[in-house]
């Protein structure tokens, strides 16, 4: 389980961070193989060269051809057009994970921290037992136990990694409570809705865009751990962390078939995070410093 | 040569900027000079760079010399030597100077030279040094102590080592205005007797020319004005420093008008070859703009960077009628009325019983130091927090208990009373735009008394164009304005403002202060105006209320409570603001 | 607020979290899709006698609460019940594979304090230089490393085309070393950003700057100023870093097959063997909790605000 995954630091050390020569670069290249999977995953079988459940049990494991560009996997079946049928999986599960760990933790992130009282009280109990939870472990049982699909692991996923989110919005939503800007809006009267949305939301667009990508990235690696650990797929799926799974046996025979899944998992993650990074210092800078 | 620190040339450049810009010093054995500025100045900079502890990417060039001996360029094994022993630096931060990890002992053990016995006598007479009495403070750790003790601690720490020269940078800028007194007094007490010299860095004028021997002005990175501390508050030779002092208030009298200057501090780097204060001068020459003006004596000691003599300002405008306080209306009850006000946080009573009142249009200064409880009473009287117990009567409306008002008064009580808040850097929505701010708090406004942003605007004193920049790109004293426009938007009957000015530089106080005036006068909103400036109090109020420890301890005529205070209270916080100086150029 | 009574409050909630987690622990036996009996059941025949022989055994006609606390204090008493598989008392199963994921968990550990704290702290000393540039950027990309990815490309290129590390199982330090590497990595980019936000902040603050003004050795103002003080904030990490540990071990053991407890929850998992899976899950929490619970004690030890009680 990557770091990024359970172990989101609830310290933030966004800003202070410096300028990386060539982040442009960096930024470009993230985005362009970002925009490369996504196309996978929206083309996908249409482009794939074979059937991806095509057994060739004769033919077996073979490295790269003409015909089969990644080779073949133990039972002949076409390692590229695998991993392009897997990308859809890949992609979509961890897009709405990421989408509803924001949502959800946005806004009882802003809730609690504009509001305290008992909800907060509450809310920060509940995160620090799930923070006591080795999360992924709770997700491995969970899923493996209750035979529970792909719907169970993503709602799971969501409230495990809500917390952190929560943690975070919270204590700058604390922060930004305490400034003036926000005692003069109250002052003049404006309804707390409007107060929490349009005040002091904006002000923590930053920080809500990285959690979204960071989301992504650690749900991408929480899921692909667990189908790597072949827990909740049927066997034969078209999955790239099966296919690690299935075909790390085969690095002397054909290496292909698990190295290509786990090179595409990280360009992922890594792309996903350098995005959500780049953002976040471009939102950031954007709002200006006041000298 | 007799001086102690000779500085030449000190010019500290962030990449290829310039920051300081070729200042020259000098401290003689024995002096205290003062070397004062508003933010920006450079400042406090040129004293980091004395010590040679600039922070990176910072770096000094040209000359320090401490009893001839080059300090720019030194190794860092040198100066180890040179700190604490023969220069040390007090910092400003009470708070944040000291190891939140060590006690007060530990802070003064360590820096004792290596010889000197490190025993608890000899930090207890360190401590004795600096007017704590207790033995026990040196087993204490810094969050234990209040504001005032830390910065003793700080005191006694930097001077553990003995140094020729103290360089105190705002040593007491975040302390109360009778704390201040206080650490002025000890560290005046403690060269004096020691007859160390003393480089006293300050925003405050009045400081300046109370305990220095010298002073020297600076301005954008530069010397505008050096010369006897007595002689500049006399006859300043700069028209910026004529400026300050008339921007000053005092607290022995209220001036007619508040002078202030216009515009704000331009970087050093914009205005390296040309007069830096060229562009807000009210008596500014062609010649201003091109070439730097050298310091050229103009008597004895006495120095500016200025061409031309300081003209006197001009006598106020035929038209122009001083501005005073509105008479109040006739009123059967007052817009204000609060009795036996108590806010309780858990076991500390912040208010405990305050009686207080306040007619339509009145002006009413809160004066009280910190943990007076003069913001909670204001967080109360806006609705932001509960009283636990007494009464608030606004317009006759109960809003003691603001969670138990009906939609209805909630309407009424928000254009009764708006706010000012103190920290023009927070008080403004980064994300927003002016405009954005401005209409929003007008939507709020009944809509009869709705006005369109241009005309909130226009009544601070601010361009129309103004409305589609964001805060960041604003001043500290342009922010204050359009947060003073955001609260009269509802055209509220009451304005509180709390601390309006206490984060503003001097020259841009004065315009705040007139512009409250003007409201107060055209508009005939009522002030309370929370303070621990006494000086500031007498300049724009009528009435004043004394708040210690959550307690009215005396109110009454603003004149009356300052000229003859009558608790033991307001007579030191009387003493403790420093005299203003009677200068020519003065208004009175 | 006096230490003891901070100690008793952090001693009581971590026994409440324990208890929480016991509770949802035996839930999961509900949880089980056929039911309680027939995951207990195993692969032994489902006769009548043997049913009733396991609902007596577990009480399973009894109330919930009834059987919580039975089971309760079992495992109070050290009695986690018997694997439904191996047919071995659980705590002698999770005894024989122990050795395999401490030794694991103990040398990623190290190795990641070894990268993680200098790197962190050289990267903040020189902010803004190239080796800050780079430390930093090789930490934001590692940390969005999943350890079984990681460990699969470690494998290949320096087990199986560069043949310097066995491919899989246990043994001595050399096999454990391309699986602690893989495990260490995302860790200690983790604590790399926490220790180069830390240093970076305790040396921009005035008691540094203070501590050099008053001529203070090199030494004295690292140690007891920088380092004391950026030592706080790393601290608060260390909990996350355990369970990262806990649960990155599980893959890494899969990658390499090594059989520690990682790979025994993985198969305790696919054959539903409920007794194992609730004693391994409470180990992994009771380890992340305890560690946290250190924290804590640390914490009163080193910093005077918190043994007085003061807000930090």
């Amino acid at each position: 389980m990557s770091a990024a995954t359970t172990t989101r630091p609830g310290v933030r050390e966004h800003g202070r961070r410096p300028r990386i020569a060539g982040g442009r670069v960096l930024t470009t290249t993230a985005l362009s193989a970002l925009a490369l999977i996504v196309l996978a995953a929206i083309l996908g079988d249409w482009a794939a060269p074979h059937d991806p459940a095509l057994q060739n049990v004769e033919l077996g494991p073979t490295g790269p051809s003409a015909t089969h560009l990644l080779g073949t996997d133990d039972l002949g079946r076409d390692v590229l057009s695998r991993l392009l049928a897997g990308t859809r999986t890949a992609l979509v599960a961890p897009v709405l994970i990421a989408l509803g760990t924001t949502l959800l933790g946005t806004t009882l992130g802003l809730l609690a921290g504009y509001h305290r009282g008992w909800p907060d009280a509450v809310l920060m109990r509940l995160s620090d037992l799930l923070y006591a939870l080795p999360g992924l472990l709770v997700l491995i049982v969970l899923v493996g136990v209750a035979g529970g699909g792909t719907t169970i692991a993503v709602l799971a996923l969501i409230v495990l990694n809500a917390p952190s989110d929560i943690r975070i919005i919270r204590s700058l939503a604390l922060g930004q409570r305490e400034l003036a800007y926000v005692d003069a809006a109250r002052t003049l009267g404006l309804p707390d809705r409007r107060i929490v949305f349009r005040h002091l939301l904006p002000n923590l667009a930053p920080t809500v865009t990285a959690n979204l990508l960071l989301s992504f990235v650690s749900a991408l690696v929480a899921l692909t751990g667990l189908s790597f650990l072949g827990i909740g797929l049927p066997a034969g799926t078209p999955d790239w962390g099966l296919m690690i799974q299935e075909n790390r046996t085969l690095l002397d025979l054909n290496p292909w078939a698990a190295v290509a899944p786990a090179l595409l998992i990280m360009i992922t993650a890594i792309a996903a995070t350098l995005l959500g990074d780049s953002i976040f210092e471009r939102l950031d800078a954007g709002k200006g410093v006041p000298e | 040569m007799s001086e102690l620190l000779q500085v030449q040339g000190l010019t500290v450049t962030l990449g290829d900027r310039r920051i300081v810009d070729d200042v020259d010093l000098a401290v003689a054995a024995g002096e205290t000079v003062g070397l004062v500025g508003e933010s920006g100045s450079g400042k406090s900079l040129t004293a980091r760079a004395i010590a040679g502890l600039l922070p990176p990417p910072l770096l000094a060039h040209g000359s320090v010399r401490l009893s001839g001996a080059e300090l720019v360029g030194a190794r860092e094994k040198a100066l180890r030597q040179v700190r604490g022993r023969r220069v040390g630096l007090l910092m400003q931060d009470p708070f944040t100077q000291l190891n939140p990890l060590l006690t007060a002992g530990a802070h003064i053990a360590e820096s004792l030279p290596r010889g000197a016995g490190r025993d608890r006598a000899e930090i207890a007479r360190r401590l004795a040094e600096v007017g704590i009495d207790d033995p026990q403070v040196a087993r204490r750790y810094p969050f234990q102590l209040s504001g005032g003790m830390r910065q003793r601690v700080a005191i006694a720490a930097a001077l553990a080592g003995d140094p020729e020269l103290l360089i105190a940078d705002e040593p007491t800028t975040a302390l109360d205005a009778t704390v201040q007194h206080e650490i002025m007094r000890l560290l005046a007490g403690i060269q004096a007797a020691r007859g160390m010299s003393v480089l006293l860095i300050t925003h405050d004028l009045r400081v300046a020319f109370a305990l220095c021997d010298r002073v020297q002005v600076m301005y954008a990175g530069r010397v505008l004005e050096t010369g006897r501390g007595r002689a500049v508050a006399a006859a300043p030779g700069h028209p910026y420093t004529a400026g300050l002092i008339g921007a000053l208030p005092a607290v022995e009298r209220t001036a007619t008008r508040l002078v202030s200057i216009p515009g704000s501090v331009p970087r050093a780097a914009d205005v390296t070859d040309r007069c830096a204060f060229a562009d807000r001068c009210p008596q500014r020459q062609d010649d201003c703009l091109t070439g730097r003006p050298p310091l050229r004596e103009i008597a004895v000691a006495h120095r500016t960077a200025c061409r031309y003599p300081v003209q006197p300002p001009e006598p106020p405008a035929v038209d122009e009628q001083p501005v005073a306080a509105r008479p109040p209306k006739p009123s059967d009850r007052p817009l204000l009325l609060v009795e036996g006000l108590r806010k309780e946080y858990g076991k500390v009573t912040s208010l405990d019983g305050v009686d207080l009142s306040i007619a339509p249009g009145e002006r009413v200064a809160l004066v009280g130091e910190s943990g007076s409880g003069k913001t909670t009473l204001a967080r109360c009287l806006l609705g932001l927090v509960e009283a636990s117990g007494g009464r608030i009567l606004l317009d006759g409306t109960d809003t003691t208990r603001p969670r138990r008002l009906s939609a209805a008064q909630r309407r009424t009580v928000r254009t009764l009373v708006q706010c000012v808040f103190q920290d023009p850097s927070t008080s403004l929505n980064p994300a927003m735009t002016v405009g954005a701010i401005l209409a929003e708090a007008a939507g709020q406004a009944r809509p009869e008394d709705r006005l369109p942003v241009g005309e909130l605007l226009e009544l601070v004193g601010l361009p129309p164009a103004y409305s589609g920049l964001r805060p960041h790109r604003l001043s500290g004293g342009q922010k204050q304005r359009v947060a003073i426009a955001r609260a009269l938007a509802v055209r509220p009957a009451l304005l509180i403002c709390d601390e309006p000015t206490a984060s503003l530089d001097v020259s841009v106080q004065a315009h705040v202060l007139e512009l409250l005036r003007r409201v107060n006068n055209e508009l005939g909103t009522a002030l309370l105006f929370i303070t621990h400036d006494l000086a500031m109090a007498r300049q724009i109020t009528d009435r004043t209320i004394v708040l210690l420890h959550g307690r009215v301890v005396e109110a009454g005529d603003t004149e009356t409570v300052l000229d003859n205070p009558t608790h033991a209270y307001t007579r030191r916080l009387v003493a403790s603001v420093p005299p203003a100086p009677t200068g020519k150029t003065a208004h009175a | 607020m006096n230490a003891a009574l901070l100690i008793a409050r952090r001693l009581v909630s971590a026994v409440v979290l324990l208890g929480v987690m016991s509770v949802l622990t035996y839930g999961l036996l509900s949880l089980s899709p056929d039911g309680p009996v027939q995951a207990l059941l195993g692969n032994r025949p489902s006769t009548p006698e043997t049913v009733a022989a396991i609902r007596a055994q577990y009480r399973l006609d009894e109330p919930f609460p009834v059987r919580y606390w039975h089971w309760l204090s079992d495992v109070l008493s050290g009695d986690f019940g018997s694997s439904v598989f191996a047919k071995q008392p659980v705590l002698t199963v999770i005894a024989e594979r122990l050795p395999v994921t401490a030794t694991l968990a103990g040398y990623a550990m190290v190795l990641t304090l070894l990268l993680g704290i200098p790197a962190g702290m050289a990267a903040g000393l020189r902010r803004g230089k190239l080796l800050d540039q780079g430390v930093t950027l090789v930490a934001l990309v590692a940390l969005s490393f999943p350890p079984f990815a990681l460990g699969l490309l470690l494998l290949y290129g320096f087990a199986v085309e560069l043949g310097w590390f066995p491919t899989y199982g246990g043994g001595d330090l050399w096999h454990y070393t391309l699986p602690a590497i893989a495990l260490s990595l995302g860790q200690a980019a983790v604590l790399i950003r926490q220790t180069r936000a830390a240093t970076l902040d305790v040396g921009a603050q005035d008691y540094v700057t203070f501590a050099r003004a008053r001529g203070l050795g090199r030494m004295r103002t690292w140690g007891s100023y920088s380092l004391r003080n950026a030592a706080l904030p790393v601290l608060t990490v260390a909990g996350l870093l355990a369970a990262a540990n806990l649960t990155g071990a599980v893959f890494v053991e899969q990658t390499f097959s090594l059989p520690g407890l990682g790979s025994l929850l993985v198969q305790a998992v696919n054959q539903k063997d409920i007794p194992l899976i609730q004693a391994l899950v409470l180990l992994g929490g009771a380890v992340v909790i305890g560690v946290n619970l250190l924290v804590d004690l640390i914490y009163l030890v080193v910093d005077p605000r918190v043994r007085h009680g003061a807000p930090a």
